[in-house]
């Protein structure tokens, strides 16, 4: 076969007709997998952009986190440095080093943990946490649209009919028995 | 070759030549100390007790604990009311029913023969009934302090009533039990002839503890909007902030140095079953604890609602038997014995103990100094 047969074989596809077909296939209805998937597609990259946010903050506060540990932790080696026997030879000695350990780590972290500072960045950690989990479980509910799955809202709303009708149920029942009793208090009177 | 090898061949000729070297008939020993030796045993004996640590830690989930004979006279996805049978002639008329909290399970108040709460009470006479909540499921994440007080400790309270024939019974709560104890009295007062409380979180502006600061900060709202219901892991991670070494390490400690005493590894088995064994807390239920009772003191305030009914607690007029634990480090006595200054009660009292929070309910000191104290209070407002 020479190099002529083969040009001649090769459709003559130019830039701009790829660039048509294209444009014509998204211009199908809005009702075309390609629109779902675009539209799929966007939505699943905000949520990748969001996690990586929440993830950026989880770090942030994690280091606060960390860095408070670390100053108690170093607070607590160095009282145990000033407590403890300097030499450790003998049972009693051991034993003396480790009363000095417990109470001097005992203190610097009870301090840490009692004190407004940690409460408010342990409550951003925790916070981030649930972030996390909220972003992740925005992918995961995305699937389950595709398997044809309820969403977590979606069971939620269902869990809190349950309930409200569950109280309902007990209010009947309690209403039912004191209507029974006060029949029978009549009917023994 | 090596330099290694370049010597063996030598050496190989050398000894065949060579006569074999003569040995010393008394080879001489290095000299081991006296206290060389006791060193050698102690750590025999560490080790010793170490790996009969590690054995018994293995088999801890077996330990018994709740063995008071009882019988369950309802249960429900939510509850089960126990009733316990008597052991000497009952002298009390009024029934006393135990409201335990949603946090752990309730078999600390019967933790072990020697140190169990409801055992004290029924050698004294009393009729004893207890409220065992049950693990929530993700099913129950919208109840609240409304379901488990107007719903189901009312069920309870009426169940009991009917069983002694009697109007009235005693309210008896722990921790969080008591707290709802205390709101089930300001609704329902007619139903409770005394109320005895232990450890109730009441004012936690005043509250002192880890668990009321690590409270004030978190986003209770988000938790149970994502989450659900406070997964048991949360709970952990709150427990091992709480004396974190002189309890959460040195406990491991005195294990080893105590692992020969029976009496001492039974009871601290039964402890940390109790202390690990942890049902989550239902979301609605933690979102009103934590932002009602925790953040915003609408208890103490007169402010918190049940369902549409808001707890006032100026309306007891009961009766009302107040202890707290000096030592507590989950509710401190400062949170606790405001209540007193709350109600309208003309009969009321406020007992302090030198203890912690469950020393106060499962130790010999309670057994010896708490019970026989509570149980001549009740007795007298009893019959």
């Amino acid at each position: 076969m020479t190099q002529n047969d083969n040009k001649e074989s090769q459709p003559n596809i130019s830039p701009d007709a790829i660039y048509n077909f294209w444009t014509n296939v998204m211009k199908l209805p809005t009702i075309g997998p390609m629109y779902a998937f675009s539209k799929d597609f966007g939505a699943y990259a905000n949520d990748y952009v969001n996690l990586g946010k929440v993830m950026a903050d989880l770090k942030t506060h994690n280091d606060n986190y960390w860095a408070l540990v670390s100053a108690a932790y170093a607070k607590a080696a160095r009282g145990t440095a000033e407590k403890a026997p300097k030499q450790l030879v003998t049972k009693e000695d051991f034993e003396n080093y480790r009363r000095a350990a417990i109470e001097a780590f005992e203190y610097a972290f009870t301090e840490l943990f009692a004190s407004s500072e940690f409460s408010v960045v342990y409550g951003k950690v925790f916070s981030s946490q649930l972030d996390f989990s909220k972003a992740l479980q925005s992918i995961a509910e995305k699937n389950f649209k595709v398997l044809n799955l309820p969403a977590r809202g979606e069971i939620d709303e269902m869990l809190k009919d349950v309930h409200e009708l569950r109280k309902s149920v007990r209010e009947m029942k309690k209403e039912i028995e004191g209507l029974k009793n006060d029949q029978a208090r009549r009917v023994a009177t | 070759m090596t330099k290694q090898e370049e010597l063996q061949p030598d050496q190989k000729q050398e000894d065949q030549k060579s006569p074999p070297p003569v040995q010393p008939q008394h080879q001489e020993q290095p000299k081991v100390t006296k206290e060389e030796t006791d060193r050698a045993k102690e750590i025999q004996e560490l080790y010793r007790k170490l790996e009969k640590t590690r054995s018994i830690l293995h088999t801890a989930g077996d330990v018994e604990v709740g063995q008071t004979p009882h019988e369950i006279l309802e249960e429900t996805r939510t509850y089960k009311l126990l009733h316990y049978q008597q052991m000497v002639s009952k002298t009390a008329k009024t029934p006393i029913l135990v409201a335990y909290a949603l946090i752990n399970k309730s078999y600390v108040l019967d933790l072990q023969p020697d140190k169990s709460w409801v055992r004290s009470l029924l050698s004294q006479g009393f009729d004893v009934f207890l409220i065992d909540w049950k693990t929530p499921t993700t099913a129950d994440k919208y109840a609240s302090f409304d379901d488990y007080v107007n719903c189901d400790m009312d069920r309870c309270v009426d169940i009991v009533l009917k069983k002694n024939k009697v109007d009235q019974l005693t309210l008896h709560g722990y921790c969080m039990g008591a707290s709802m104890s205390a709101m089930y009295t300001t609704l329902h007062q007619e139903k409770v002839r005394n109320l005895a409380v232990i450890a109730p979180v009441v004012d936690t502006e005043k509250d002192t503890t880890v668990i009321g600061n690590i409270a004030k900060h978190m986003d209770v709202e988000k938790m149970v909007n994502i989450v659900g219901n406070l997964p048991a892991e949360q709970l952990y991670a709150c427990y091992s902030i709480l004396k974190p070494f002189k309890q959460g390490v040195n406990k491991y400690f005195n294990l080893v140095q105590n692992i020969d005493n029976e009496s001492f590894v039974g009871n601290f088995l039964r402890i940390e079953k109790w202390l690990y064994d942890t049902p989550p807390i239902a979301g609605e239920t933690f979102k009103q604890w934590i932002a009602d009772i925790y953040q915003k003191n609408l208890f103490v305030k007169n402010e918190l609602k049940l369902g549409d009914e808001v707890i006032d607690l100026s309306k007891i007029k009961v009766p009302l038997l107040n202890i707290v634990a000096d030592e507590d480090h989950l509710v401190s006595p400062q949170c606790s014995a405001p209540l007193n200054d709350m109600v309208s009660s003309v009969d009321k009292r406020l007992m302090r103990f030198h203890t912690g929070h469950v020393g106060l309910i499962a130790s010999l000191y309670s057994q010896n100094n708490v019970l026989p104290k509570v149980g001549q209070w009740l007795k007298a407002r009893s019959q």
